[in-house]
């Protein structure tokens, strides 16, 4: 069964930049199947990040439409888009975002606690112990390795179990061995819960795990290939 | 909306800096509403279980003259049915010590069973009777130390001459006005009679107290007995609702000080706004964060607002608790002119509105700066270059109106009254109005300014337009302190100038008062002995009446009733014991508003009324008064009317009659004299040696009293504005801090390129004392505005510019303001540059 998860038509942004229009992205539309592993690659300031910020609907294209799991993101208001974003997707990012002054813990909790789910704080403690951080629940963002903090993100974004894992460059920031851990906490995601993943990535290494990458080039679908060796 | 709890107390960790702040502006504000309020509910305590005391019984008459008549009847009756009756007189006269020095008293003479209740403090602790007893005299300590006197020694009233037996430590029943005109002297109710005063023409208080026995209602007895006294001269008031005038009063400077209280308060809210809006701004990447994993803006609004509100609620309560510590001083500080004892003591209810009062104010000032959290967008996190909060956020405006009418709701419930609660709304947005719109225009002035030539100044100027707006707060905020407390000072300073006697050159030094006709030539030659040849006495003659009729309708109990009800000051006119005096010429300094002056030519009796009697009693040019002067009726054609200042301190009448109008009438004269302050004891000490029965009342005396008495009021409110400017210094400090990662970060760049220390220092100083001046210029002058404003409609008393305070007020501004600003930021200069510039 091939059920299309996200699909984007005719996407393009527009921003204001030292006083004249940007077009970060232009005319893009692309489909995520369910299940699938898709990496966006593409060199830096191709709109690839941004792309994946309106997909999660934390801002507003110019034109253009995205349908997430039958949710039309592009026409969401601000209260649905929050609750879009708490139930659908899980968000990963180059700098980690944590929040400074939570702990680890207290970081993964933020999901459940705005879903409201009871015993949040066990089961961020399960989560945590499911990236190999067990015993680092209670310190600071700030008392973490780069490496720790990405796993610490990781085990936030899939506190609900979302379908769609959106993950911004998360290796960007981290060494090859860190960044290697990370990938395979990502595709172990993929390979046993059927987590959809939209990756952005430069690393070659991430892409060539993906099912298909699209590459981004000035705002344009550059180009499209499949992993090849997957093929039945 | 169970995560908004969870998430605000954990958020909350990163930000004690800021919930300081925040809670500090709430704490003053609530400490000095607390300390005001409990101060007023004490008042009201204390009035309300001392009333009987405070009465002198359960009913009391009092009047001009001896009742008797229908009031000796209907208080025999009284008496019949199970009451205790006790007669007291009280008059003003002069109490002369063996040395020949002589002083203003106030004597009472209380029959045997005085006081009803409350208790007479005396030393040595013997009952009242056994010390008046053959010639015995018991006196305030005042009385003593002025006189030269020691328990034991002789003192002389009018003919008669008494021992001192004892000290009157405190006394019930003298608590009917703040300011006495001399210290008391309690002698027997039968030896009065034997000094002399008491004759025709004299001002006797006659006082009956009635303790009534339990099955007989105060209001409905004095109900009763009212209808029995026709004569609506003798005043019968039950406990209950005696000393209007001095409930009013208390009750008025309560809410005069529950408004400088609340003005601190609403500072403390630019406080709570300010530090809120620095907090949202500073929060908007962890606020985006959330937005990114799924929290609506509603969430994280009842988040912040939670946050908020349990500091708030936490401030309050710490703000009641220091108010209450701090009722005490107040007390104290009030003691001094309060006629009987206060006892501090902390009623929940007070406390409660306190606290509520600090909440509802966290809750509309923090809700504003709030709303900036739906602004953030959460794409912030994908681009840092954009700003963090839209400079215009999309803020509903609807929202702004139901926070400003919150906050005037609060100002009104905290005034008691629309009208005052208005006037202070008004006054607290034209402040806020007017000192923003200065520190607007500093900023402009920075931005247009000339760079100046030394690098300290160049930066200081330039910093004042930092982004943030912390230049505005600051100004607004210290402004707003520094605006009350020299708004305090020059009225304080006006009032001061109104009473003081030296700066009235025509102001006399004594009223002489029942000087008699064939005294006179007498008066003036022990006069010009005493006080020097060019010395002489102006003797205006008097005699006392009471209003008998209106344009022929008789002044009854009904009539006064029926025509001003329970307005006390309009029965004054009708009931009051009058002076008149008759003149060929008008007084000096009096205007005619209507009618004209008689000329010369004889005829019937007429009359000049001062304005404000004639429009209470309700009578124009044409109509007619008729007097009561010792029994005989005396009508006369309303002729003039007349302004009168009142102020002028000289001798001035409600009625003055045509010449010979009054002929025949009893007649004595009041004298005035001015004479140097050094001669003052002499003059008193040789009039009352010559002339016993003669009062004479020594002005700067009575006008010294009255400043003390200014004195402590100005005190207490003084402290009440002090909390103001210590709030704005709380939000001074806020926003200073607000900027301290800028401001570090400038001042390394600064010195990485070579800037000093000390040049850092002196752009800092540079800065704050701009801030300082702009708030000290805009303080004084509003404060100087409203000073006016409360001087020309309020007090009636001319203004007069005092360039000292004004002066006081904006260097003692830009002064606390480089110190408040080095207290902030200090620390900044001593920091290294270069792990401040890795961090960035």
């Amino acid at each position: 069964m091939t059920r299309m998860l996200v699909s984007i038509r005719n996407l393009t942004l527009r921003l204001p930049s030292g006083g004249r229009m940007l077009t970060v992205l232009d005319d893009v539309s692309l489909d995520v199947l369910a299940g699938e592993a898709l990496a966006v690659a593409g060199p830096s300031g191709s709109g690839k990040s941004t792309l994946l910020g309106l997909v999660a609907g934390l801002d507003t294209p110019t034109s253009g439409t995205i349908v997430v799991a039958g949710a039309e993101v592009t026409r969401l208001g601000e209260t649905a888009l929050a609750r879009f974003r708490r139930d659908t997707l899980g968000y990963v990012f180059q700098s980690y975002h944590l929040i400074p002054t939570l702990t680890a813990a207290e970081n993964v909790a933020v999901p459940l606690d705005l879903a409201g789910v009871s015993g949040a704080p066990a089961r961020a403690r399960e989560l945590l112990a499911g990236v190999g951080l067990a015993d680092r629940g209670h310190h600071y963002p700030a008392q973490l390795s780069g490496g720790e903090q990405q796993r610490v993100a990781l085990a936030r974004a899939m506190a609900l179990d979302p379908p769609l894992l959106l993950a911004d460059e998360p290796t960007g920031n981290l060494d090859s061995a860190t960044g290697g851990a990370i990938v395979e906490l990502l595709f172990a995601l993929n390979r046993d819960h059927g987590t959809t993943l939209l990756l952005v990535t430069h690393d070659d290494l991430l892409a060539e795990r993906a099912d298909r990458v699209v590459s981004l080039r000035d705002g344009r679908v550059a180009g499209e290939r499949r992993r090849a060796t997957l093929v039945p | 909306m169970t995560a908004a709890p969870r998430l605000a107390w954990r958020q909350a960790r990163g930000a004690w800096r800021h919930f300081v702040l925040l809670a500090a502006c709430v704490a003053l504000g609530v400490a000095a509403l607390v300390a005001v309020g409990s101060f007023a509910t004490t008042l009201d305590r204390t009035l309300a279980r001392e009333a009987k005391a405070l009465t002198g019984g359960d009913l009391e008459l009092r009047a001009a003259r001896p009742l008797d008549g229908d009031s000796a009847a209907a208080l025999a009756d009284l008496r019949a049915r199970g009451a205790v009756i006790v007669g007291v007189r009280e008059l003003v006269a002069m109490a002369r010590g063996a040395d020949g020095r002589a002083l203003l008293v106030e004597a009472k003479a209380p029959d045997a069973g005085y006081p009803l209740y409350g208790r007479l403090q005396l030393a040595p602790a013997e009952p009242l009777p056994a010390l008046l007893a053959n010639d015995g005299a018991v006196v305030q300590r005042e009385t003593l130390e002025r006189l030269g006197l020691r328990p034991g020694d002789r003192l002389a009233l009018g003919r008669a001459t008494f021992t001192v037996r004892g000290i009157v430590e405190r006394e019930p029943d003298r608590a009917a006005s703040l300011v006495t005109l001399g210290p008391r002297v309690f002698i027997a109710g039968d030896a009065l009679e034997r000094t002399g005063l008491v004759q025709i023409g004299s001002r006797v208080r006659y006082r009956v107290l009635v303790r009534l026995p339990e099955r007989l209602a105060a209001r409905d007895t004095r109900e009763a007995l009212a209808r029995r006294i026709a004569d609506p001269g003798i005043r019968v008031a039950s406990y209950d609702e005696a000393q209007p005038g001095l409930r009013r009063f208390f009750s008025q400077l309560a809410t005069y000080l529950g408004l400088v209280g609340l003005a601190s308060l609403l500072v403390g809210g630019i406080g709570v706004a300010s530090s809120v809006a620095t907090f949202v701004r500073r929060q908007a990447p962890t606020i985006a964060i959330l937005k990114a994993l799924g929290a609506d803006s509603r969430t994280l609004l009842a988040t912040f607002l939670w946050q908020t509100l349990t500091v708030g609620a936490v401030a309050s309560v710490v703000g009641a608790g220091l108010g209450a510590a701090l009722q005490p001083v107040l007390i104290r500080l009030l003691a001094g002119f309060v006629p009987f004892a206060l006892e501090a003591r902390v009623e929940p209810l007070t406390l409660a509105r306190g606290v509520l009062m600090g909440v509802l104010t966290t809750l509309l000032c923090a809700m504003w700066p709030l709303l900036a959290v739906r602004d953030v967008r959460p794409s912030l996190i994908l681009r840092r270059d954009v700003d963090a909060v839209p400079a215009r956020g999309r803020r509903p405006w609807a929202a702004a109106l139901p926070i400003a009418m919150g906050l005037a709701a609060l100002a009104l419930w905290q005034a008691g009254s629309l009208k005052l609660g208005g006037i202070f709304l008004g006054a607290a947005l034209a402040a806020l109005v007017t000192l923003w719109a200065l520190a607007r225009g500093l900023v402009g002035a920075a931005r247009r300014l000339p760079r100046a030539p030394w690098p300290a100044w160049r930066h200081g100027i330039g910093s004042l337009r930092r982004p943030g707006g912390q230049s505005a707060r600051v100004v607004v905020a210290l402004g707003a302190g520094v605006m009350l407390l020299v708004a305090v000072a020059l009225l304080h300073e006006a009032l001061d100038a109104q009473i003081d006697h030296e700066r009235h050159r025509e102001a006399p030094s004594f009223f002489f008062v029942d000087v008699q006709p064939d005294q006179r030539e007498a008066f003036a030659r022990v006069l010009a002995q005493a006080a020097g040849d060019d010395v002489t006495p102006t003797l205006t003659p008097i005699v006392r009446a009471r209003l008998a009729a209106v344009n022929g309708v008789r002044v009854t109990r009904d009539l006064v009733r029926r025509r001003v009800g329970e307005d006390r000051e309009g029965a004054f006119y009708y009931t009051r014991e009058y002076a008149l005096t008759w003149s060929a010429a008008p007084p000096p300094g009096n205007v005619l508003t209507r009618g004209r002056w008689w000329g010369p030519e004889p005829g019937p009796p007429r009359i000049s009324v001062e304005e404000a009697m004639a429009k209470q009693l309700g009578v124009d040019v044409g109509g007619h008064l008729t007097f009561d002067v010792q029994g005989v009726p005396v009508e006369a054609e309303v002729a003039s009317l007349r302004k009168v200042d009142w102020q002028s301190l000289g001798t001035n009448f409600f009625v003055v009659f045509s010449p010979g109008a009054l002929d025949g009438a009893p007649v004595t004269f009041v004298a005035t004299a001015r004479t140097t302050a050094a001669a003052e004891g002499a003059v008193q000490s040789a009039v009352a040696a010559a002339f016993p029965n003669v009062t004479a009342i020594p002005v700067r005396d009575v006008l010294e009293r009255v400043g003390a008495v200014l004195g402590d009021i100005a005190v207490a409110i003084r402290v009440m504005a002090l909390f103001t400017v210590a709030t704005g210094v709380v939000v001074m400090a806020g926003a200073l801090t607000a900027t301290r990662y800028q401001r570090l970060y400038e001042s390394v760049v600064l010195r990485t390129l070579g800037a000093t220390r000390g040049v850092v220092a002196r752009a800092f100083a540079v800065e704050y004392a701009c801030l300082g001046a702009a708030a000290g210029v805009g303080g004084t002058a509003l404060a100087c505005l409203l000073a006016w404003i409360v001087l020309r409609f309020v007090l009636d008393t001319p203004w007069h510019l005092e360039p000292w305070a004004l002066l006081a007020g904006v260097v003692a501004s830009v002064g606390l303001a480089i110190a408040v600003g080095f207290l902030a930021t200090w620390r900044l200069l001593g920091e290294k540059p270069l792990p401040v510039l890795r961090r960035e």
